[in-house]
């Protein structure tokens, strides 16, 4: 009696694993697969992350704080938040500009434009430092008139702005491009039937729908041009205390061996990044929660 | 009558918007861009050739091509996996794992080269396994691979992820009906409707990795001829005052670039051909902007 | 007020969307734009509103010219098929959208708006409401919440694109008469596009009937209902037997051969007998009865073997006794006969 009980079990669990093996496999294979994916992503990412704050406290909290208090540290920062200050707003005009003339315009030579906006994306940074080096630098195209009018762009602060804009350039455009170009245009036409402006449509309406993607366009834009290192490498001339960003500062401190100072520096722009992550999550959250229109509401009696 | 370049729209700000972007496209990225080819064009034709030719900077793109490579399609086989695991399967702390994906997005590349070169040093928390067995990570061209394994490890991921979100259960559903088992079902099914997405964003981590300089100087030891990446010999005769010599090699970069960028552009039109028929009906729904609007 | 399209054209690459159209609605009127998809009945509504530009031909409100008139300018109300809610906005601040973005000097105060926005929630009796977002709201509330922003900066001409296309039917027939009524209470200029013939008919008091970018008959309901003006509307708006027939003396002869003209009868207009009573007739042997509903629909088959679709009332059917595979007289009562190029255009 027993033994037909356990035979009937058996074959209907084998039933249902038959079922599921048309879109699941079978425990172990998912139990290695997982496995091995956890494991080249503890290596790859979460090791380099977890690596910059145990070595930044290395030698205790007080050697961690104690870096902030270099001067040429505390210049470091200052120059990186003044070139993302300045390169971040450029680029959220330019991104949400481009974004409302690509997504809301049919034009002649749209893809390419859209192909041209992605260019610094695929240029090498240090490339990108180079074409300012070849246009400003002393044997650069405008050198000589730069030398005559004494104003200093490369190896100096305007350099290291103009690089940063050049990287950080294509991020706000792309992130709002697609986001605007899927709310179509009803609610804009709407707007304008109703007597709003262009610009009332733009501010009450258009930007309204889309603020969570410009907010992650604005943080990632933020995040790589306070991160931003090859580029600004070429066009800083590394003189310290005044032409040295964080990343660069990380550089030449790690160079000399001390390491506590370099991750101390480091695990603010690690810190930087991980926010950058927070806020993508919340957004793409948000995004989705405000996607999720709910079906017919039919609590609610109709009137 | 002139050519109608736009179709008329009832949308204002068009040409202050498109002008706008027009210019401040020419000012930071086609002008400074067409410099580099303008002085690269006083240079002569010889010794343009003797520079990109020359054995260190020949050596130069091996390492940069070859450590891209290697790691792109490190990035490919293991981007799959993750994608596959993070979409088809549940686990604890999937979500955090999820969003941890884009950190070398993120993450300063500065920060991820000293980090990585101080796991991987022989002192490092992997470095000091890995020495005994004879193999060295950092200061070597297995560092470099390692460093642009990171730099390229989200494009493969986030560009299969929704693919394979969108795909259809009853696909599958309905192979296994008619016979398949799981690997054939895989091989036959799923592997042809990600395969355009996976090639996108193994292309996408090859261009990245043989632009990135960040990460990889302070892991690969820069020793000229052995781990010396081709942009970092741009930075070296910069350094050295040698404006034509690096003007020629960034010519050389430029011209892989644009060629990865057009290849990328060309794989992308071949994914979105492949879900042409969900796409359009996304489009409807969303009231796509680029249909015209006679269709009631 | 009043609307005139004069000669409108209208071209989508290789598509010709309005062909030269004409169109003159009364003041006060409650009209319907109705035809096919592709007929370009939301294309001309929308170049009416001012959402798209005719490439030739004006439009004109109460006889003045308003063609480059921008959208903003022509202060139509207008309704969008799938609402066009403003998503991040509730309820109350959709509908003063209007309101507020007017300028300073022509923007009503704080109060003022709360008021009409009151007042409108009123008419379309969601007062309770007004804090929701529209995703909150079900499809006939989110269509009442886009007429009522449509209607608060009190526009002189309404404009509904599809008003009902995005609802379920019994919805559709609770909207129908509140827009009825509504139109009956402000006696706003109304043009409405629909695909539904129904719709049409029940609603309007005059109705455009359009095919492939032109007006093929405009009229009061019953009018173009009993005395289409061409094939097309008679095949629009209703059941239609087709027969191939001629005319010769007066007398309208059926049968399959003949040709040069087309002779259309609605079911409803064809009767069925035991016996010739002398008028006009055709043999045909009952295949299939159908005597769910109001009206009984019987299919039969004519000598020539075309199929004819007659309808009659239950108690005429119930007097009948009517049986399958039975042979009968079928008798027109009224019929149109078209000549074939007209129908074929």
């Amino acid at each position: 009696m027993a033994r037909t009980i356990t035979l009937r079990t058996t074959s209907r669990s084998a039933a249902t694993s038959v079922a599921q093996g048309a879109t699941l496999e079978s425990p172990w294979v998912r139990w290695t697969l997982t496995s091995i994916a956890i494991v080249f992503l503890g290596l790859f990412l979460f090791m380099p992350l977890a690596v910059v704050f145990v070595s930044a406290f290395g030698k205790g909290i007080a050697a961690y704080f104690a870096s902030f208090r270099e001067p040429d540290a505390l210049a470091a920062i200052r120059l990186t938040l003044l070139a993302a200050g300045i390169a971040v707003p450029m680029n959220l005009v330019f991104g949400v500009a481009a974004a409302w003339a690509i997504a809301k315009f049919e034009f002649i030579g749209k893809s390419l434009l859209i192909t041209l906006i992605d260019l610094p994306f695929s240029v090498s940074p240090v490339v990108s430092g180079l074409v300012y080096v070849l246009i400003f630098g002393l044997q650069g195209l405008l050198g000589p008139w730069l030398r005559a009018h004494d104003i200093k762009i490369i190896f100096a602060v305007p350099g290291i702005v103009l690089a940063t804009i050049f990287v950080t350039f294509p991020f706000v455009a792309r992130e709002l491009i697609p986001l605007i170009q899927a709310q179509g245009n009803d609610e804009e036409e709407a707007a304008l039937t109703l007597g709003a402006s262009g610009w009332q449509t733009f501010f009450r309406v258009t930007l309204p729908n889309v603020k969570w993607g410009l907010v992650y366009g604005v943080i990632i834009c933020n995040a790589r041009a306070m991160g931003e290192f090859g580029a600004v490498s070429v066009v800083s001339g590394h003189i310290r205390g005044l032409t040295n960003t964080m990343p660069l500062h990380i550089e030449i401190l790690y160079n000399e061996y001390q390491f506590v100072p370099a991750f101390a520096v480091a695990s603010l722009l690690a810190l930087l990044a991980l926010l950058t992550l927070v806020v993508k999550s919340v957004v793409e959250w948000k995004s989705q929660q405000d996607l999720k229109e709910p079906e017919e509401d039919w609590s609610v009696e109709p009137a | 009558m002139a050519i109608t370049l736009k179709k008329r729209s009832i949308l204002p700000g068009f040409g202050l918007t498109l002008g706008f972007t027009l210019s401040y496209l020419a000012l930071i990225v086609l002008i400074p861009l067409s410099a580099t080819f303008l002085k690269a064009s006083t240079v002569t034709w010889t010794r343009f050739w003797q520079t990109i030719s020359d054995p260190r900077a020949v050596a130069s793109y091996r390492i940069s091509f070859g450590a891209s490579l290697i790691a792109a399609l490190i990035n490919l086989v293991f981007g799959l996996l993750v994608a596959w695991v993070l979409v088809r399967y549940t686990f604890p702390g999937k979500r955090l794992v999820d969003s941890l994906v884009d950190l070398p997005f993120a993450l300063p590349t500065a920060v991820a080269g000293i980090a990585l070169t101080t796991i991987y040093s022989s002192h490092g928390w992997v470095g000091r396994y890995l020495e005994p067995l004879g193999i060295k990570a950092a200061y070597s061209p297995l560092g470099i691979v390692i460093a642009l394994t990171f730099i390229g490890l989200p494009f493969v991921v986030r560009t299969v992820q929704p693919v394979l979100e969108d795909l259809d259960k009853d696909v599958e559903e309905a192979a296994s009906s008619l016979g398949a088992n799981r690997l054939q079902i895989f091989t036959r099914v799923i592997l042809p409707a990600i395969l355009p997405a996976a090639l996108t964003g193994f292309t996408m981590a090859f261009a990245r990795a043989v632009g990135e300089y960040g990460s990889v100087v302070f892991i690969s030891g820069n020793m000229p001829m052995r781990t010396e990446i081709t942009p970092l010999l741009i930075i070296t005769k910069l350094d050295q005052y040698d404006y034509a010599g690096a003007t020629a090699i960034a010519v050389v970069m430029l011209v892989a670039s644009f060629t990865l960028l057009l290849a990328i552009n060309l794989l992308q039109k071949w994914s979105s051909r492949g879900q042409r028929g969900e796409s359009r009906e996304e489009a409807v729904i969303a009231g796509n902007p680029l249909e015209p609007s006679f269709v009631q | 007020m009043s609307i005139e399209a004069l000669g409108v054209t209208k071209k989508f690459g290789q598509f010709t969307a309005l062909d030269n159209v004409d169109l003159e609605i009364p003041s006060g009127e409650l009209v319907a734009l109705l035809g096919p998809s592709g007929s370009g009945k939301t294309t001309l509504l929308r170049i009416i509103a001012g959402l798209e530009f005719a490439d030739s031909g004006t439009i004109r409100f109460d006889g003045r010219d308003i063609s480059d008139r921008t959208v903003r300018e022509r202060q139509v109300g207008f309704v969008f098929q799938h609402y066009a809610l403003f998503r991040h906005m509730t309820v109350f601040e959709n509908i003063a959208f209007g309101l507020r973005v007017r300028p300073r000097e022509h923007r009503p105060s704080r109060e003022k708006i709360r008021a009409k926005v009151q007042e409108l929630l009123k008419l379309i009796q969601l007062e309770n409401l007004a804090q929701r977002y529209p995703s909150q709201l079900s499809g006939g509330q989110r269509q009442r919440v886009a007429l009522a922003r449509a209607l608060a900066v009190e526009p002189s001409v309404l404009l509904l694109d599809e008003p009902f296309g995005a609802l379920d039917a019994k919805v559709r027939q609770e909207l129908r008469r509140w827009l009825r009524q509504l139109h009956d209470e402000i006696h706003i200029t109304s043009l409405f596009v629909t695909h539904d013939q129904e719709e049409a008919l029940e609603l309007a008091n005059r109705v455009v009937v359009m095919d492939h970018g032109r007006i093929e008959q405009v009229g009061a309901p019953d009018e173009v209902y009993n005395h289409p003006a061409t094939p097309f509307v008679y095949n629009f708006l209703g059941n239609v037997n087709l027969f191939h027939g001629r005319v010769d003396g007066g007398k309208t002869y059926i049968h399959e051969r003949e040709t040069g003209h087309l002779v259309y009868v609605r079911p409803h207009l064809l009767d069925i007998a035991r016996l010739p009573n002398g008028g006009d007739h055709f043999r045909a042997r009952i295949k299939h009865i159908n005597a769910a509903g109001p009206l009984v629909k019987v299919e039969a088959v004519t000598d020539w073997g075309a199929l004819v679709h007659v309808e009659m009332p239950q108690d005429r059917f119930s007097t009948l006794h009517l049986l399958k595979d039975e042979s009968v007289f079928v008798i027109p009562r009224d019929l149109k006969v078209f000549k074939v190029h007209e129908a074929e255009r």
